[in-house]
């Protein structure tokens, strides 16, 4: 998969932020998780996805540690920081204006 | 929140730099996590084992460009990333030191003298003046339309001073030097009369008592003075109690009255020349005396600081109807108006065009260095195409080929940036050592801060400009292709167009440095070879000042200098002796109007010349020669009727058609009988500089006649070595009078280098950075031809097989690069041409397109381009056909 585009990128932060509002995730759940929601639809590659969650840390938006995951195994679990969970409001309300006109334009003319 | 948010970040930071080891594995296990995982659901799904863990490797995609991307990520990756290029150019470095010693110093070299001309363009022309708020200092002069720049009459500076409103402070000054007697050996002085406030108009405050004030300009009250730290602490050892003291100046008791802070800088003047510097003496008050309704003589220097917020033209629209008004009041000063200098501008003005054309040739040169290295860089990046193919082929992204290229030239600019460091601080002591005599400013330049700053500037962007085109081309390397020949090729036709294309650029920048070079060189050899006028071959120069108390009338005067004259004419080896007002190429310049017998009164206004005055032997110990007539004799004097000596261009403007010998003028509006000068002789031009077009109109007057001044000048010629004679006239002096001191002793072959100082200064270095960028291409090219001859050896090897003569081949070889070479002097002489203008007003009696230099430089670049080509070439005819034979 070839780096995403701005709108995909930005969607995609969005996409792992609400993912992982509700409980703390790895990465290959948070993969999975996206795509049994949105019925296959959208599958992320782990090459956007490892790439996404290290900015998102690095920014500061999503905190990381390291748990026993269902499998017994070690790894990776991210879940929101106090900022993040303001920044989701943030870009929630925004997708919801975006696609909302989208919306509107598309159906109207 | 934020807060928090920030602290994470940070924290994050620190650990991706410091924690390195700990974050790359977190990493790699994080990555092999999702991998187990995906397989777990592979086996679940009913794979076997294997057939699990290639499917979620395959789905996985590559790991170590997943790993990049996620490094990408964290911000520090840059500081990495640049830690490990720059180790890793350290150690390429390291295994080809000749090319890297190659580069550094050259590119050392080139900072380095772009560091030392900087440092002085930093100090003379950038550095703010020592004064206080320089920038709002202003020169004032006169002008009319026969006069463009000229000084001001005393009392038109009072009225001007008293009724301006632009002007914060107005302060005029005079040089008047000074006899100081009265202590072991007497000595003269170089003293300013200068009007109140003059000290505080720059910002300086007296480090002891007091400055003038309008107080001391009356007459009668002017017998104080104020001295400079240096005469202070040399002359009187630094009395304390001094302030109050009297001291025998001009032989004449004078009350110390203030001692100034070390370091005085006096703002320079171009008549009596003072250059800008810590040059005054002694400071006296300027006294306004005579008829404040005269205002015909000129010769006060004016400066002023504008109030906050007015701008010069303002002050000068100001000046100029106020000077409206004073001609109304006062007939005689008619027809003037203001002419406005910013301060800085008026004290290194002269030098700037200089200077930048230094600059211009310097950074030509750096230029020049920068396509060497880019060149050799290029040349290093094709031999190591295949190490780049494979770094790109596990995972490099093509920025990342570029920034580690890049590191490496920067390192290595970085090293010829320290190199340059070095080297220019013994440029700049060598420079300071080199500028010519009365160069502004000399005191201010340094190796400081700002300098530094611009050589650290200059390595980065030289390593930039030559770290890009290589590793642009690097990152263009052709994977499969650069893998399968093993590197055995190089480059291709892009890469060798590229060297083309920079060894042209080389040869034309080398070329435009030559053609200034030449051009300079072409008018320093005019100026030598311009006849001056006179000889100054064994002749010594000096001056006396006579005490106006001790030398009252004209009478006086005239009895001094032919009692000395008389005397000094009987020492051996002295040829002839005699007094003038001043000596050719000094920078005299006083000029009067005059009315000529027979022409109407109203021609008057445009008859003005060069006034001076000389004894009999003047013309002769100077070696200005008679034209027609004859010189003054001792017979000239008070009671016999007045003479007039004129040189060739008074007589030619004046009497045209006409022998000047024998016509008569006057100074004086309704002249008498003996108010009438004849003109007795004509003597041959001399200019005021060597670089002059042509000598002003002047006239002498006997000085036993008239006595403009009672400095008088002094030149003796000797049959052998004149600089022996200086004591025996020192004695002859002392025994007439011991109160009085010889000063400003030079030999007029020492006045003659000193007019040829700055030009030669200029040649010099341009000369020497020319030779530099010759021998820079010279390099350049022979390593272009070399590479290109080495991967074309199989080829000759060839042709000689087939038959091919060693000459055809050597041929072929030379061709290729002569026609680089004859574009670049093409292109050079191209951009000598757009550059002309620059020149022209640094030259003398040569175009800036000068054909003959044109053709010289071409001629001589295309021969050195040769001999460049010509070692590679050699090698082409000696290519083994039977070696090009076996290897295809």
């Amino acid at each position: 998969m070839s780096k995403p585009s701005d709108l995909i990128q930005g969607t995609l932060d969005l996409l792992i932020l609400k993912t992982i509002s509700l409980e703390a995730m790895h990465g290959w759940r948070i993969a999975k998780r996206i795509q049994q929601i949105s019925g296959d639809v959208l599958q992320v590659s782990q090459g956007s996805l490892y790439p996404a969650l290290h900015r998102l840390e690095q920014q500061g938006w999503i905190k990381a540690e390291w748990r026993d995951s269902e499998t017994g195994r070690e790894a990776k679990f991210y879940y929101l920081s106090k900022a993040g969970r303001v920044q989701l409001e943030k870009e929630l309300a925004q997708w919801e204006r975006l696609s909302n006109a989208v919306g509107l334009v598309v159906r109207t003319v | 929140m934020q807060a928090r948010r920030w602290l994470d970040i940070f924290r994050l930071r620190l650990l991706s730099l410091f924690r390195r080891g700990r974050v790359e594995r977190d990493l790699n296990r994080e990555l092999r996590a999702h991998l187990e995982h995906q397989t777990a659901e592979n086996i679940a799904a009913g794979m076997t084992r294997e057939e699990a863990r290639l499917a979620a490797l395959r789905e996985f995609g590559g790991l170590p460009q997943i790993e990049e991307d996620c490094r990408d990520m964290r911000r520090t990756n840059y500081i990495e990333s640049f830690v490990q290029d720059l180790r890793y150019a350290a150690r390429t470095l390291a295994r080809n030191p000749s090319f890297a010693v190659v580069i550094v110093l050259t590119l050392g070299l080139a900072i380095g003298a772009n560091s030392a001309i900087f440092s002085v363009i930093e100090g003379v022309l950038l550095r703010p003046l020592p004064y206080a708020s320089p920038d709002r200092l202003v020169r004032m002069f006169t002008a009319n339309q026969h006069f463009p720049k000229f000084r001001v009459n005393p009392f038109d500076f009072r009225d001007v001073r008293e009724r301006n409103r632009s002007f914060e402070k107005l302060a005029a000054f005079c040089r008047k030097d000074v006899q100081l007697s009265g202590i072991d050996r007497p000595e003269r002085l170089t003293g300013l009369l200068v009007t109140a406030g003059f000290f505080e108009t720059l910002g300086y405050r007296p480090a002891l008592g007091r400055e003038f004030d309008e107080g001391d300009e009356h007459s009668g009250s002017g017998r104080v003075v104020i001295l400079s730290d240096r005469i202070w602490k040399r002359v009187f050892a630094g009395d304390p109690g001094i302030v109050g003291r009297k001291i025998i100046l001009d032989a004449m008791p004078l009350t110390v009255v203030g001692v100034m802070p070390p370091g005085v800088q006096h703002v320079g003047q171009d008549h009596d020349t003072l250059a800008h510097g810590d040059v005054v003496d002694v400071w006296r008050p300027f006294v306004f005396t005579g008829d404040p309704s005269q205002r015909g003589s000129h010769f006060m220097d004016v400066f002023g600081r504008l109030r906050a917020g007015v701008s010069i033209e303002q002050a000068v629209a100001e000046l100029n109807s106020l000077y409206v008004q004073l001609g109304n009041e006062h007939p005689s000063f008619a027809g003037w108006h203001t002419l406005a200098i910013p301060m800085q501008k008026e004290i290194v003005g002269k030098s700037e065009r200089l200077l930048l054309v230094l600059l211009g040739a310097v950074g030509f040169v750096l230029l020049i260095a920068c396509v060497n290295a880019a060149n050799l860089m290029l040349a290093q990046a094709t031999s190591r195409q295949r190490e780049i193919a494979v770094r790109a082929a596990i995972g490099a992204g093509r920025r990342r080929i570029i920034r580690q290229a890049l590191t490496e030239s920067l390192l290595i600019s970085a090293l010829g940036g320290i190199l340059g460091a070095v080297l220019s601080v013994g440029g700049v002591r060598a420079l300071v050592s080199f500028l010519p005599a009365g160069f502004p400013r000399v005191q201010a330049i340094h190796l400081d801060l700002p300098v530094f700053g611009f050589t650290l500037l200059i390595a980065l962007g030289a390593g930039f400009l030559f770290g890009l085109a290589p590793s642009i081309q690097a990152s263009k390397t052709d994977l499969i292709q650069s893998l399968r020949e093993g590197g055995r090729s190089g480059g291709g036709h892009h890469a060798m167009r590229l060297r083309s294309v920079l060894v042209v650029a080389e040869v034309s920048l080398a070329s435009v440095l030559l053609i200034g070079a030449g051009l300079m060189l072409r008018s320093f050899l005019n100026l030598v070879h311009t006849d001056p006028g006179f000889r100054p071959e064994h002749v010594i120069s000096a001056s006396v000042s006579l005490p106006g108390r001790e030398y009252k009338t004209g009478e006086d005067i005239a009895r001094f200098c032919a009692q000395f004259l008389e005397r000094v004419g009987r020492l051996d080896g002295v040829q002839s002796a005699g007094f003038g007002t001043d000596l050719p190429w000094t920078g005299y310049n006083e000029n009067t109007n005059f009315h000529i017998e027979g022409t109407s009164s109203a021609a008057d206004d445009n008859n003005h010349a060069r006034y001076h005055a000389a004894t009999a032997d003047y013309f002769r110990a100077v070696g200005i020669p008679l034209v027609k007539g004859r010189f003054f004799t001792e017979q000239d004097r008070d009671n016999a009727a007045n003479v007039l000596i004129v040189n060739e261009t008074f007589a030619r403007r004046y009497w045209p058609n006409a022998d000047a010998v024998g016509k008569r003028l006057t100074f004086t509006n309704s002249p008498k009988e003996k108010d009438w000068f004849a003109v007795v002789g004509v003597v041959r031009d001399v200019k005021d500089a060597p670089s002059d077009v042509g000598a002003p109109p002047s006239f002498w007057w006997s000085y036993l006649q008239q006595q403009p001044t009672n400095t008088l000048f002094l030149a003796m010629r000797a049959n052998s070595d004149p600089v022996a004679l200086v004591q025996y006239a020192r004695r002859e002096l002392g025994q007439l009078n011991a109160g009085l001191a010889l000063a400003d002793v030079r030999s007029m072959d020492q006045v003659v280098d000193a007019s040829l100082a700055t030009p030669k200064f200029a040649l010099f270095l341009v000369a020497l950075f020319a030779g530099l960028a010759i021998v820079l291409a010279a390099i350049g090219t022979y390593g272009v031809m070399a590479y290109s001859v080495s991967r074309q050896q199989r080829e000759n090897g060839i042709r000689i097989a087939l038959g091919a003569r060693p000459g055809a081949v050597l041929r072929l070889v030379l061709m290729q690069g002569l026609k680089l070479a004859v574009v670049g002097v093409v292109l050079g002489i191209a951009f000598a041409v757009a550059l002309g203008r620059v020149l022209g007003s640094l030259l003398y009696g040569v175009s800036a397109v000068d054909p003959l230099t044109f053709a010289w430089v071409a001629g001589a670049a295309l021969v050195v381009a040769g001999v460049a080509c010509y070692l590679p070439a050699r090698r082409a005819t000696r290519a083994d056909p039977m070696a090009a034979l076996r290897a295809e």
